[in-house]
C-alpha cells in the first residue's frame, strides 16, 4: 500500500466544507423559525449520544463533545475524532489516585445474579422494560408540555430516604469465598494507553484502559461473538451500575483529597463460570469488570464479557477471537478503524495504476498459447 | 458551617463561573495576590480501581483547571490557597484558588465566600436529593412467578 501526493482540489474541497454546512442550515431555507440546535439541547435530550462521543473520545467533556455531535451533524465516529484531536492540543496536568467507585452517586442500581441485593435494586431510567413502539405523541410536542413533564414529575415524586452509596455485590460473594481473593501482586503501575503503544502481551490495565475508550459497536460484535458460541463466558450480571463518580485530586495547598467533580459513569461487574484455582485450590467464579464515561450498558457488560475472555485466553490461550489480546484490543478503537476504512477514498491512483498494469499483463500471458 | 475544606470546591462550582470570578475580582481589590503555580487548563487522568480485583487502570481524561495562590495584605497577613477543578477554564480555577484562601484564613470578605458555599452546599444537596428521588422512583423487588404475592399493588 502507498499513497500518491497530489495538488489541486482546494476550491472542491472548501466547497466540500461549504456544502456541507449548507445541509446543516437547509432547514432554516423554507422555514423561517428554523433553529440551530443549542448546545444544552443535545447535551439533555440526546444523553446517550453524547454519552457515547465522551467514552469514545476518551474525554470526559460533555460539551463539547455535544458541540462535536453538532458540528459533525451526528456522526458519532467524526465526534469522537473531533474530541480527540482536542485533547491532544492540552497538556496533561495530572491523574488521580485510584477512585474507588463504592463512592458513586447513583441514579441506577440492579443485579440479574440475585433477587435481592443488599441495598436494594433500582431500575433508574432504563429503556429494559419499555416497549419499543414509536411515541408518535412526540412528532409534534409543544414546548408547553414538554417543560411541564420534568415539573410534574419532581413535584409527585416523594422525597426518599436512601444512603449515599451503596455496597458492591462482588465484595459480598468475596467474602463468602466464592471469588478470588484480591492480591497485593495485581496493584501495579497503570498501563497509560495515550502514551505507550500496544505492544503484546499487556498487562490488563492497558486491555480495560483501550477497551473503556473503544467504539461500542465492535465492542459489542466482538462480545457478542463469544455469547453466541465463539468462547463460553456465560455471564451473569453481579451488579450494573450507573452514577456520577466524585473526581478526587490533592488539594495544593493541604494535599487533602479534594473533590474537583464529577463525572457520570456505567460499570458493570460479571461473573462467570467457575473453576479450579491455579494451584489446587477450591474452584471459584471467574469475574469480568467492564466501565466507560457516560451512561452505556451496552458497552460496559460487553467490556466486562471480553475482560473475563481476554484473561482466560491470557492464561490458557486464545481458543476464539474474542479471546485473543491482538485481536481485539487492535481491533475496537473507533478513530483507529474509521480512519482505516476512510483513508481508501483517498487517491491511490498509483498503485491502482500498477495493479492495472499488473492484470493486463497477466491477462496477456494468460491468452498466448503456452 | 463545618462543610471541611477539601468539599469547598464542589460547593462554590455549583455557582456560574461568571459569579465566582466576580467575587474573586472584588475580594482581592484591597490585596496583593502572588500566583504560586500559574493558572492553567489542561487534562487530568482518571484512574479507577477496577471492581474484579481492583488493580488501577485509567477511565479516559477528563478538562481539569488548576492554580494556586498567595494573598497578602497591607497588615502583612498571609493565606495560601489553591485549586484544581474539573473545567476548561483557567480563570475559574484562579478565581476558586482566591477564595480558598481568603475563607481557609478568614481575610476580608470571608463571610461572603461562606454565603456562596453554604447557597452551594444547598444546591448540591437538591442535586443529590433528584437523584435519591430517581432511585427511590424505581426501586424493584423481583417475585417469582411462583410467588402469589404482587409488588405492583399499590400498598
Amino acid at each position: 500500500m502507498s499513497y500518491v501526493a497530489i495538488k489541486g482540489g482546494g476550491r472542491a474541497i472548501a466547497g466540500a466544507a461549504a456544502v456541507t454546512e449548507y445541509l446543516r442550515t437547509a432547514e432554516g431555507l423554507d422555514n423561517d423559525r428554523a433553529e440551530p440546535l443549542e448546545i444544552d439541547a443535545i447535551l439533555h435530550q440526546l444523553r446517550h449520544l453524547v454519552d457515547r462521543v465522551v467514552s469514545e473520545g476518551g474525554v470526559y467533556h460533555p460539551k463539547f463533545a455535544a458541540l462535536a455531535i453538532k458540528q459533525s451533524l451526528g456522526d458519532t465516529l467524526e465526534a469522537a475524532f473531533a474530541l480527540r484531536a482536542w485533547r491532544s492540543t492540552r497538556p496533561r496536568l495530572s491523574a488521580t489516585p485510584p477512585l474507588d467507585t463504592t463512592r458513586m452517586r447513583l441514579i441506577r442500581r440492579i443485579s440479574s445474579a440475585f433477587k435481592e441485593i443488599p441495598g436494594g435494586q433500582m431500575l433508574g431510567p432504563t429503556p429494559d422494560y419499555a416497549l419499543r413502539l414509536l411515541r408518535l405523541e412526540l412528532m409534534d410536542e409543544s414546548p408547553d408540555a414538554f417543560r411541564a413533564v420534568a415539573r410534574a414529575w419532581l413535584d409527585n415524586c416523594p422525597d426518599a430516604r436512601l444512603p449515599d452509596s451503596f455496597p458492591k455485590v462482588l465484595d459480598a460473594l468475596r467474602a463468602e469465598g466464592l471469588l478470588p481473593p484480591v492480591t497485593a501482586a495485581r496493584h501495579q503501575t497503570a498501563f497509560d494507553i495515550t502514551r505507550e503503544p500496544l505492544v503484546f502481551p499487556l498487562p490488563r490495565s492497558a486491555a480495560l484502559a483501550t477497551m473503556a475508550r473503544a467504539e461500542t459497536g465492535s465492542l459489542l460484535a466482538i462480545a457478542y461473538s463469544n455469547m453466541r458460541g465463539y468462547g463460553d463466558v456465560h455471564p451473569t450480571v453481579a451488579e450494573l451500575r450507573v452514577g456520577y463518580l466524585p473526581v478526587l485530586l490533592p488539594h495544593p495547598v493541604t494535599g487533602e483529597l479534594t473533590e474537583a467533580g464529577e463525572v457520570l459513569i456505567t460499570e458493570c461487574e460479571v461473573v462467570a463460570m467457575y473453576e479450579a484455582e491455579e494451584n489446587g485450590g477450591k474452584p471459584m467464579f471467574t469475574i469480568g469488570y467492564g466501565a466507560c464515561f457516560g451512561h452505556n450498558e451496552v458497552k460496559a457488560i460487553s467490556m466486562a464479557i471480553l475482560d473475563r475472555a481476554l484473561q482466560k485466553g491470557m492464561q490458557d490461550g486464545a481458543a476464539n477471537p474474542s479471546e485473543d489480546p491482538e485481536f481485539v484490543l487492535l481491533h475496537v478503537d473507533g478513530v483507529d478503524s474509521m480512519g482505516f476504512a476512510s483513508h481508501y477514498k483517498m487517491p491511490h491512483y498509483v498503485t491502482f495504476q500498477s495493479d492495472l498494469d499488473r492484470l493486463r499483463t497477466t491477462q496477456q500471458k494468460s491468452g498466448e498459447p503456452a | 458551617m463545618n462543610l471541611e475544606r477539601k468539599d469547598w470546591i464542589r460547593a462554590l462550582t455549583a455557582h456560574p463561573a461568571t459569579v465566582l470570578n466576580a467575587l474573586a475580582a472584588e475580594l482581592t481589590a484591597g490585596c496583593d495576590v502572588k500566583v504560586k503555580s500559574l493558572p492553567q487548563a489542561g487534562l487530568g487522568l482518571l484512574t479507577l480501581a477496577d471492581g474484579a480485583f481492583h488493580e488501577p487502570y485509567y477511565l479516559g481524561e477528563f478538562p481539569l483547571s488548576s492554580c494556586s495562590v498567595e494573598l497578602s495584605l497591607a497588615d502583612g497577613r498571609r493565606a495560601a490557597g489553591g485549586a484544581q477543578v474539573i473545567a476548561d477554564d483557567a480563570e475559574l480555577a484562579r478565581a476558586l484558588a482566591i477564595l480558598d484562601a481568603i475563607f481557609a484564613a478568614r481575610f476580608p470578605g470571608w463571610d461572603r465566600v461562606e454565603m456562596l458555599i453554604e447557597s452551594g452546599v444547598l444546591r448540591c444537596a437538591g442535586e443529590d436529593r433528584r437523584r435519591r428521588m430517581i432511585l427511590a422512583a424505581t426501586r424493584v423487588d423481583f417475585a417469582m412467578l411462583n410467588n402469589t404475592e404482587n409488588d405492583d399493588d399499590e400498598s
